[in-house]
């Protein structure tokens, strides 16, 4: 135990003996943990914004269809509306909102110009909290109720059909009896959604003036539902597919592959990157642990003339790498917590918009600290940094006195 | 029978007789029957045209000439005859439905929604144009602005406003009609009250047994020298067209004959 504190005081005298050298490798371990949590962070962030948006962007945590309707989302495949056990389970706790939509490819046009869009009908208040739309009106007004006679479309999407709030727009679309189905709308407001492209895709009407435009009876196109806890999903919905037999229940993650992939790639882009700033930061490391132990030839040699057996001199030298990572692994951390906080408001992309919305992010990114990665980059920096400074320690203590002593 | 009940009675009958042409011309001034009739008349109960088609840009022109027939407001088939490139393509449209035939695919699409606002063989008619010729008729109501003095003929100038759910990007049409049915011009407004586009009589003659507006264009007004003339070269009225006429299999199989009375 003695021995183990003399080695502690001799590691911690060294390092505080070459002041320059010990900052350098401390700047060194905390600018690479520093960028491993913040890569991590901004990449968490988006994975969040991702998912985030794909559960906002009309597709709630599942959704109930009838068969066919993901391969062709058109009239023919639309279901009746929740029958009782369906909405005896809907009545349940775990749910936070729910709501029926139709949803169906539509064109709308203008007098200037025409677009392809996917025509939405809602039940406004059932949308709260369950879809992004609620929130989103940027000019005009939101629906009222499921019959509201007006429309609701993207501020992008109006300024390419050259309209606005109080004009006219045309929507058609086909009719569950095949014919062409298509009414007039007045323009009630304008929504601004995340992404450009939701702006372009949607437009939203009340349900019920849809049904009646689209002969569709009392059916419906789909059920949405979002939950308290994301995690209560999967016993929601085996629940939910026991209840609805014969329909077509999917978790978000089926509707919105995309999303699911994308967090995917997150998750091995953060390690990939993790390794890259290690394997960085490790040769640094190496080197300078390398020269130290150089520079120091004739000191281990004294040592161990003295008396000193290698397997100490060894333990010294991984002491000193540990204090150094120690103390650089808490300035990187701090570094870090700092960055993140100053840029706890987000990140604005809105200059790259388009070429981050090709990478499915929003306006706005969050980075967001994960704990486990974290852990996970100090972990990885300071074990794998002790591992790699056994090998200037072994070359150390391979020094044998007479050589040592007798070199220059 | 008194003086004074007879002289009455004859006083109530000259009333009468007075309302009664009263609301005759009010009939006859009434903007919707005179858009009706218009259409009407343009259309007849059923006919057979010959018409050459002139599709206009700045920097080059395009003619076609097609055969067409109409039955009532709804009815109606088109086939290509030249340029050879589009011979045989056909368009049939009945009631609200609307079908085209390619013969370099030899297959009959009927339209989908998505296609309706796309433009019709390249010309400044879209295929909404086309299905929706009678929507003047049921979708708007209109008003009498004033009436002109044109070649000895009133003109009728007529604004039409769309309904408010009516299927009509229009903010307002404006029509110009002859006393003598012939639909002048149509020019169509935007939201803001600016014209769009315009259809207007180029020629008037007289075809198939009647005065007619043998040459008419339509051209949009925000875009100079993008036009498309339409040019009546036969026609004939009142055919009896039988029901085969309007049939995806006189669209693909074009059979010959229902060109005369």
């Amino acid at each position: 135990m003695a021995r183990l504190a003399l080695l502690l005081r001799l590691a911690r005298r060294s390092v505080l003996r070459n002041r320059r050298r010990t900052l350098i490798i401390l700047v060194a371990i905390s600018v690479a943990l520093w960028a491993m949590i913040f890569f991590a962070a901004l990449t968490r962030g988006w994975e969040n914004d991702v998912v985030h948006n794909a559960i906002f962007t009309l597709t709630g945590h599942l959704q109930v269809h009838a068969p066919g309707y993901r391969d062709d989302p058109s009239v023919d495949h639309s279901m009746k509306p929740p029958n009782a056990t369906v909405a005896q389970l809907l009545a349940g706790t775990e749910v936070a909102a729910w709501g029926t939509r139709v949803r169906v490819p539509a064109v709308v046009m203008s007098e200037h110009d025409t677009a392809g869009v996917t025509l939405v009908g809602i039940d406004p208040a059932a949308e709260r909290g369950l879809s992004f739309i609620a929130d989103a009106v940027h000019t005009g007004r939101y629906l009222d109720s499921p019959d509201d006679r007006g429309i609701l479309i993207g501020r992008a999407l109006a300024d390419r059909l050259g309209t606005g709030v109080g004009k006219r727009v045309v929507v058609m679309s086909q009719a569950a009896d095949h014919s062409v189905a298509d009414r007039g709308f007045r323009v009630v407001g304008l929504f601004e959604g995340d992404r450009e492209a939701t702006e372009m895709a949607y437009v939203f009407v009340g349900r019920r003036t849809a049904m009646t435009m689209l002969k569709l009876g009392s059916r419906v196109s789909e059920l949405a539902v979002m939950l308290r806890d994301r995690r209560q999903l999967p016993a929601f919905l085996a629940r939910l597919r026991t209840a609805a037999s014969g329909l077509d229940v999917q978790p978000w993650t089926t509707l919105e592959p995309m999303a699911q992939a994308m967090v995917a790639l997150g998750q091995a882009w953060i390690w990939m990157f993790f390794v890259v700033m290690y394997v960085a930061m490790a040769f640094g490391l190496v080197n300078t642990m390398l020269m130290a132990v150089m520079e120091r030839t004739r000191e281990f040699g004294m040592l161990q003339a003295l008396g000193m057996r290698p397997r100490l001199i060894l333990i010294q030298v991984v002491f000193e790498s540990c204090f150094l990572l120690a103390a650089g692994a808490a300035a990187g951390i701090g570094l870090a917590a700092g960055t993140l906080s100053l840029l706890h408001g987000g990140i604005n992309l809105s200059i790259l918009a388009q070429g981050a919305e090709m990478w499915g992010m929003g306006k706005v990114i969050y980075p967001a600290a994960a704990v486990v990665d974290v852990i996970g980059a100090t972990a990885l920096v300071v074990v794998l940094g002790v591992f790699s400074s056994l090998y200037p320690a072994w070359r150390a203590a391979r020094r044998v006195p007479i050589e040592a002593i007798t070199r220059n | 029978m008194t003086r004074s009940l007879r002289s009455g009675l004859v006083a109530l009958a000259l009333i009468l007789a007075a309302f009664g042409a009263l609301k005759a011309t009010a009939a006859a001034d009434d903007p919707a029957t005179i858009v009706k009739g218009a259409i009407d008349y343009w259309r007849d109960v059923t006919s057979y045209t010959v018409v050459e088609m002139t599709v206009h840009r700045p920097d080059w022109e395009r003619a076609s000439l097609m055969r067409a027939w109409t039955r009532g407001e709804k009815d109606s088939l088109v086939r290509f005859v030249k340029p050879a490139r589009d011979a045989g393509s056909a368009t049939l449209k009945v009631g609200d439905d609307m079908w085209i035939f390619s013969p370099k695919l030899n297959r009959v699409i009927k339209l989908p929604f998505s296609m309706m606002a796309q433009s019709w063989m390249g010309s400044d008619f879209s295929y909404n144009d086309l299905a929706k010729s009678d929507q003047i008729i049921h979708n708007f109501t209109h008003r009498l602005v004033k009436t002109d003095k044109q070649d000895g003929h009133a003109v009728y100038v007529i604004e039409s406003t769309p309904l408010p759910n009516a299927p009509v990007i229009w903010g307002k049409e404006r029509l110009r009609i002859r006393d003598d049915h012939l639909l002048l011009e149509e020019t169509f407004f935007d939201q803001d009250g600016k014209p769009v586009k315009r259809l207007s009589a180029v020629k008037i003659g007289r075809l198939g047994g009647k005065v007619y507006v043998t040459s008419m264009r339509m051209e949009k007004l925000d875009e100079a020298d993008h036009w498309t003339e339409i040019t009546y070269r036969k026609a004939s009225f009142g055919l009896s067209l039988p029901d085969a006429v309007f049939t995806l299999s006189n669209l693909r199989n074009p059979r010959p004959g229902w060109e005369r009375p």
